[in-house]
């Protein structure tokens, strides 16, 4: 099993308030992994230390091998990672098209040289073509002209999900996918996730909804005030009454 | 006639120093004001390189552009860096800083302004100042123009979910960075354009023509006619250069036309910000639709484990 992400000692305080102390966890491709825990455990500033929307005081991040501790946002997005929000952050003046077309690993059109390139019609053409069969996943391919802000959050949370897939690289964060989702579309993000999770992802998921956790991952971890406290399977960390309760805060 | 010429030129000059400044503030969001440096730095690269180093004129208005495009990279990218608030403050020093330094060197004449300019046409007659009229009309379409295709396509995509979004924008993978430094050295270049061909007509410069004050003309062309539309900043830029003029016309005491011109900018800019925010040609601004009832979700927020998977 080849580790798709991998973080060591990973450290983050702001102030008094510690976020991440001595995070060290391994990430394989093909497995899915939840992340549990209350309010404020620390579950999205992992995300974050990952991602590099924060640097970590201390630790390393490496992505697929490579050491991305110093590098900024963009560059490990590049690496390979690829992140929903736990508020969606769709892009508000764009359609929803546009929002997916905006966000492949690699992009043609990072400078202005890309207006007069050759080849750049066919190039946005596939690029249109590809953002429309990952909508054809999570079933949105109805709103593709609309803009994020006409729609209801349930398929906010689909299409933020289709806009992370069209990272094709090999790390997949997803932050509470499950909020506001229920009906058809609970199904199918599940087994989209495992699609992915089968074709060779890394997933780790942050998730309240627990029947969702266990349902679908291999293996979780459960977080405490930035630690991660024990690592199992999600029917072993909710069997424990000791997690339970620092959970719930009975 | 030879009135009309002039005038033709100001408008010409300020149609590119707003469409640039519309890149900037209006589709980069980059809070900015020091684009009256830029339009400095233009004037004063392209003049000095034609005069003292014995360049052509058309050589050296292209370069005094670049001069200007250049050092626009020196404030951005340093500022940029550290976050998109810094660049205001970064830009209100490299301004102040760089006029200062201007109106203190030999070499760029001093407070006293440069003189002596290299005219574009060897012979100032009425022919050729209509001559120099197309040449800066053509630049300032031109301008109009570069700007509505870089903010159009899949450049202008990016340009907008930056703007959007930085943070969401980023974690893409997109080097927001890289964007912000691109669009500000492009505005940047533009001001220097303009800057050039203001001074190989009127072949004098003043440190005084190039003040931070200049930078609320420009906003209130651009706010005037419409951020982020293709033609308003040059509506703008018509109607601010006629406007004071007519006034001339009135033949009242210079005593008030002076006070008149400043109120009637600032009376317009709080005008359209009142009652149209979206300037002359911008479309008519509307709340942003309201999301469509949820057939399929629970109320955003509602995320309590279902009962089922409550262990």
């Amino acid at each position: 099993m080849t580790t798709a992400l991998e973080v060591r000692g990973l450290t983050k305080r702001f102030g008094g308030i510690v976020v991440a102390e001595s995070i060290a966890a391994r990430f394989e491709a093909g497995r899915i992994v939840g992340l549990i825990g209350p309010n404020g455990a620390g579950k999205s500033s992992f995300f974050n230390l990952v991602t590099g929307v924060v640097p970590a005081d201390a630790g390393a991040v490496l992505i697929n091998g490579t050491d991305a501790t110093r590098l900024p946002m963009h560059a490990r997005a590049r690496l390979g990672v690829a992140r929903t929000w736990q508020h969606v952050r769709l892009f508000a003046s764009l359609t929803v098209l546009e929002n997916l077309m905006i966000a492949p690993r690699r992009y043609h059109a990072e400078t202005p040289l890309a207006l007069v390139a050759p080849g750049r019609h066919e190039t946005e053409r596939r690029l249109r073509e590809r953002a429309m069969a990952q909508l054809e996943k999570v079933r949105m391919v109805d709103f593709a002209q609309r803009r994020p802000g006409e729609l209801s959050f349930g398929k906010q949370r689909l299409i933020s999900l289709a806009r992370a897939l069209m990272n094709d690289g090999n790390v997949l964060l997803l932050d509470e996918p499950m909020a506001g989702v229920e009906g058809p579309a609970y199904e199918a993000i599940k087994a989209l996730v495992r699609a992915e999770a089968a074709g060779g992802r890394a997933v780790c998921i942050v998730e309240h909804n627990i029947s969702f956790v266990r349902d679908l991952c291999d293996s979780a971890l459960f977080m405490f005030q930035g630690r991660i406290l024990r690592a199992g399977t999600v029917s072993e960390l909710i069997a424990s009454p000791e997690l339970t309760e620092l959970y719930f805060g009975t | 006639m030879e009135f009309l010429a002039s005038m033709a030129i100001g408008v010409g000059i300020f149609v590119i120093l707003a469409s640039s400044f519309n890149l900037i503030i209006g589709h980069g969001g980059l809070m900015s004001i020091a684009h009256p440096i830029f339009f400095a730095l233009g004037g004063y690269g392209s003049a000095l390189l034609a005069r003292d180093l014995g360049l052509g004129v058309p050589p050296a208005i292209l370069l005094g552009a670049l001069v200007a495009g250049a050092a626009s990279v020196a404030l951005s990218l340093p500022a940029l860096r550290v976050s998109g608030d810094y660049l205001v403050i970064a830009s209100i020093g490299f301004q102040l800083g760089l006029l200062q330094i201007i109106k203190n060197l030999d070499w760029t004449g001093g407070a006293g302004g440069l003189a002596n300019i290299r005219p574009l046409f060897a012979t100032y007659t009425i022919d050729t100042k209509l001559a120099y009229v197309a040449v800066v009309g053509v630049l300032a379409v031109a301008t109009v123009l570069a700007v509505r295709g870089l903010v159009a396509g899949p450049y202008g995509r990016a340009i907008t979910a930056m703007r959007d979004d930085e943070e969401a924008f980023r974690s893409l993978g997109r080097n927001a960075t890289a964007i912000k430094v691109t669009l500000f050295a492009i505005g940047s270049m533009f001001a220097g354009l303009a800057g050039a061909l203001y001074a190989h007509y009127y072949l004098y410069l003043s440190p005084e023509q190039f003040e931070i004050l200049y930078s609320a003309a420009m906003l209130t062309m651009v706010v005037v006619g419409g951020v982020r539309t293709t033609w308003g900043p040059a509506l703008g830029a018509l109607l601010l250069q006629v406007l004071p003029q007519a006034i001339n016309f009135l033949k009242l005491p210079t005593a008030l036309t002076g006070p008149l011109q400043g109120i009637i900018f600032t009376g317009l800019v709080l005008f359209f910000l009142f009652t149209r925010p979206q300037g002359l040609l911008g479309t008519r601004w509307s709340p942003p639709a309201r999301p469509e009832d949820d057939d399929d979700a629970p109320p955003a927020g509602d995320i309590m484990p279902p009962k089922t998977g409550v262990p």
